[in-house]
């Protein structure tokens, strides 16, 4: 998260000073997030098939495995979040290689494994039709990739590889987060039809974050 | 593919069996020609009713119109009612009246004068709300029109009066919402209207959820206003009196077919109109609690 503040270029007037507001600033809205990520996980605990969102899934529940990916899905989420903290700050990288490493693995393997496939397995039976679907399915397929190629760039000691296919991963897990505000403001400002909605952060909540990443990847990193 | 519409077929059929099985309405439409037994009292004495008194049997049904009431309470101004009676016996009359989610029997003298009854019937008194009918039937008319007088100074409204009119109680599946109402405009028209101000689309009218079994695709993108109404359509068909005030404003004043016949209709429900309260259940509950919200 540093080097990405340090690349912004309002940040080269007062140096010092704004790089550290910077990234509090930033810090805390994330942990606001985290919070409310909390929140929601915590309504399906304890395990009920009948909580909160699957209230309008009950149609697909009984299909084989939904019910083992939703749950999957939902506890393994978590597990990405923390990544956020530690994998941006070069602060964390030189002083603490083992928990970047540690946190980057739980990471990798959360996504590639568990949170990816089954969030994946999920968008075939998403609410809105085809275009929901496809929109969940390819952010699915996108964010194992990505995450797949940062391993494999690490293991070619191509950091620079290895840290622009984290932006793009990291950006794709954000979309969990994003998703939801454009939701919440797109229902503020225009009360559209719940599944209208539905469908269109379908792909808000993850388009602009892959966008937002190439430019801090070819524009920011550059400098 | 053929499989699944057989299927869906036979389902519709089975429903349409069970309906005739449990449809409410013709054992109300005997309700509204007989007398239900709701006092012991006439027991042995049957015969002894006249033919005109027989006539007299019956729901009768209108507004229940607030004439001394605490205006700086929120009060209701009007309240559709049925007014059924249900037997006479000597100089004895004897109903019950279903209004706002409230079924009270009543019981009392009257009095035969050229053709025109006039009574003076009593609520048990046990209820807060109980109160005194005084009205007058007119069998020519098949009116009854008078006022109430509840027994406690202490409820908000303690005079009503009402012109009503004899009408029959059907269940139809086929009621519909109707069409041509300016939502908005009927949600505003009470100042006094306790709940946030909610609008309906024309949504309301669409979808038959007593005829129709829905899908997910036809709820999942409505409002949660609409699929309140919609499900609580279903009660209303089976004259259901409704105690929420806002549905019940809704169908006092924008449904024609609307009539409270009973507080409980539960034992009523057709399979079909089961399986879609708990589909339009669902979608109010997950709208309710998560369409503005940050999360699902």
């Amino acid at each position: 998260m540093n080097n990405v503040i340090k690349a912004l270029p309002f940040s080269f007037r007062f140096k010092k000073f704004r790089i550290n507001y910077l990234s509090a600033a930033l810090g805390i809205i994330y942990l606001f997030f985290c919070y409310l990520m909390l929140k929601i996980t915590l309504q399906y605990i304890p395990y009920d098939t009948d909580a909160a969102f699957l209230k309008i899934k009950q149609e697909v529940i009984n299909v084989p495995f939904y019910k083992i990916a939703f749950f999957t899905h939902v506890y393994t989420a978590m597990l990405v979040l923390p990544a956020g903290f530690t994998q941006f700050s070069k602060y964390f990288l030189k002083n603490f290689p083992l928990v970047h490493k540690t946190t980057g693995y739980i990471y990798a393997i959360a996504v590639t494994f568990l949170t990816g496939p089954s969030g994946f397995f999920m968008g075939i039976y998403a609410n809105g039709g085809l275009i929901s679907q496809t929109a969940f399915c390819t952010l699915a397929v996108l964010w194992i990739y990505f995450t797949v190629m940062a391993v494999i760039k690490a293991k070619q000691k191509n950091f620079k590889g290895h840290r622009n296919y984290l932006v793009r991963s990291f950006a794709l897990a954000l979309s969990a987060i994003t998703l939801r505000a454009w939701k919440y403001i797109l229902v503020l400002m225009f009360e559209p039809r719940p599944m209208d909605v539905y469908q269109l952060v379908s792909w808000l909540g993850w388009i602009p974050n892959i966008i937002i990443a190439e430019i801090i990847i070819h524009k920011l990193y550059k400098k | 593919m053929k499989i699944i519409l057989l299927l869906c077929i036979t389902v519709i059929l089975n429903s349409c069996n069970s309906e005739k099985k449990i449809v409410p309405g013709e054992a109300k439409n005997e309700a509204s020609e007989s007398p239900r037994p709701t006092s012991t009292n006439n027991i042995g004495t049957k015969s002894e009713v006249s033919d005109t008194n027989k006539n007299l049997y019956g729901y009768y049904t209108g507004e229940f119109l607030a004439v001394e009431y605490d205006d700086s309470k929120e009060y209701t101004y009007s309240n559709v009612i049925t007014v059924s009676i249900d037997s006479i016996v000597g100089s004895m009359l004897y109903g019950h009246s279903i209004v706002a989610g409230n079924d009270r029997p009543f019981k009392g003298m009257y009095e035969n004068k050229n053709g025109v009854y006039s009574a003076e019937v009593s609520e048990p008194g046990d209820d807060k709300y109980d109160g005194v009918f005084y009205f007058s039937i007119d069998p020519a008319s098949q009116k009854i029109s008078g006022t109430w007088k509840s027994n406690s100074k202490d409820v908000y409204v303690t005079k009503r009066q009402y012109d009503l009119n004899k009408k029959l109680f059907v269940y139809d599946k086929n009621n519909s919402i109707p069409q041509e109402k300016n939502w908005n405009a009927l949600y505003d028209r009470d100042p006094k209207f306790p709940d946030k101000i909610e609008t309906l689309t024309e949504d309301v009218s669409k979808i038959n959820a007593s005829n129709t079994l829905l899908k997910k695709e036809n709820v999942e993108n409505m409002f949660k206003g609409d699929l309140e109404v919609i499900r609580n359509s279903i009660y209303a068909r089976h004259g259901y009196s409704f105690k929420n005030r806002k549905i019940r404003y809704f169908f006092d004043n924008a449904v024609d077919w609307y009539m409270p016949v009973s507080t409980d209709v539960r034992n009523e429900l057709t399979e079909l109109e089961l399986k879609n309260i708990d589909m339009l259940k669902r979608y109010e509950d997950h709208a309710g609690k998560y369409y503005d919200d940050y999360g699902r």
